[in-house]
């Protein structure tokens, strides 16, 4: 931060919202690396993209409303928008890979190690 | 034969190369797109258009010419496929495709053994489990499909003052309407949205933007001089007319885009014969 911009609430919140999306991003993206196999990596993708990129938008709102006017105030409300319309997008392409992949008799991963070799 | 075709491309190849040494230097400040055009759009768009995007006021009306013909290519990409595709009585080409699928198959079944059929096995199924209909998937493209649409409709619209225009409006709806064949079977798609409206409204979209073009003709201006149209609309004058006019034009492209990009999925997706699709 530099001098002229003082750290107000609205700041604090929007760092911590913008922050822990990135953090959910990071476990995704581990996830997606370190997952055994099709399901479990579909589920990281899904879940981490899902919840960062609301939670990043969510930050934006509401940094965006820090100096209040009617145009930010609408302009939140279109991010708010885009955060509806990932909630409702994300899990359904989620679980349309998910049942393509069962579809095509990828097979689920066993801890005792005897799966067969069914990778994408 | 050959030889000759040979000789021609050489022979075009070396004009256009020689044509090169002729352009101007790259970012050379006293080259004519540099000097005085880019300025005079830069400084004099909203006085002469009053439309403050300068991209869509260029794209729609001062080059107005490309864009009609860039619409024409959409329009001429979709018919070409369409002629090439699509099968009337579905013996033709979505047959032959089939066919020549089937012995390619065979042969390589031959060489390879039971590894290729285990994995078409698996393709087969995955199309039979895609063929079911998805409630959580018809669920989401209802409740997506008027946001889509509309949002489309305001790229269409907003083209004068943000990013947008007929093009990226067209491809939305189109997307949409794909959206509806992938989900909800491409049969039921084109029962709500029939091949021929979709042609037809191709048409239309071509013959709006020639047609406001030959409009301005008959008025006693150039093609595409949109200023005269302001004798047609109510209650404008002529700096207004160019802006509406460029709407009319948008709205024009929006039509054609939309119906090709729909076509063409429709052919490419079903081999021509319009009856299952992804």
């Amino acid at each position: 931060m530099t001098e002229g911009m003082g750290i107000g609430p609205i700041e604090i919140v929007s760092m911590a919202l913008i922050g822990s999306g990135v953090i959910f991003f990071a476990g995704a993206v581990a996830g997606i690396l370190r997952f055994p196999d099709y399901y479990t990596r579909i589920h990281a993708a899904g879940k981490g993209d899902t919840l960062s990129t609301l939670l990043i938008a969510l930050g934006f709102a509401v940094y965006n409303l820090g100096d209040l006017s009617f145009h930010n105030i609408l302009t939140s409300i279109k991010i708010l928008m885009i955060c509806v319309f990932i909630f409702i997008t994300g899990p359904t392409t989620t679980h349309v890979l998910m049942e393509a992949g069962y579809a095509l008799g990828f097979k689920h991963w066993k801890k005792d190690g005897d799966q067969e070799e069914e990778e994408p | 034969m050959k030889t000759i075709g040979l000789l021609s491309v050489l022979f075009t190849g070396i004009l256009l190369m020689i044509a090169v040494v002729d352009f101007p230097d790259w970012g050379d400040p006293h080259s004519p797109a540099n000097s005085y055009l880019s300025t005079h759009y830069i400084e004099d768009v909203e006085e002469e258009t009053a439309v403050p995007n300068m991209v869509t006021a260029v794209l729609a009306d001062y080059r107005a010419f490309d864009t009609m013909l860039e619409t024409s290519v959409v329009f001429v990409a979709g018919i070409a496929i369409f002629a090439i595709l699509r099968s009337i009585d579905g013996t033709s080409l979505a047959g032959t495709t089939r066919r020549l699928q089937r012995r390619g198959r065979s042969k390589k079944e031959k060489r390879k053994g039971q590894g290729r059929n285990r994995r078409d096995e698996m393709v087969a199924a995955a199309e039979r489990e895609a063929a079911k209909p998805d409630l959580i998937v018809q669920t989401t493209v209802r409740l997506l499909m008027p946001t889509i649409q509309l949002f489309a409709l305001y790229v269409i619209a907003h083209g004068h003052h943000s990013p947008g225009g007929g093009f990226q409006g067209g491809v939305i709806l189109a997307a949409g309407l794909i959206l509806v064949a992938m989900s909800f079977g491409l049969e039921n798609t084109l029962a709500q949205v029939p091949e021929k409206l979709s042609l037809q409204l191709g048409n239309l979209g071509v013959l709006i933007f020639a047609g406001t073009g030959v409009l301005c003709l008959l008025l006693g201006a150039n093609f595409l001089d949109y200023h005269v149209l302001a004798a047609i609309y109510p209650a404008t004058d002529e700096i207004m007319a160019r802006s509406h006019s460029m709407l009319v034009v948008e709205i024009g492209v929006g039509f054609t885009v939309m119906s090709m990009l729909y076509l063409i999925y429709a052919n490419l997706s079903s081999h021509g014969d319009l009856k299952k699709g992804l």
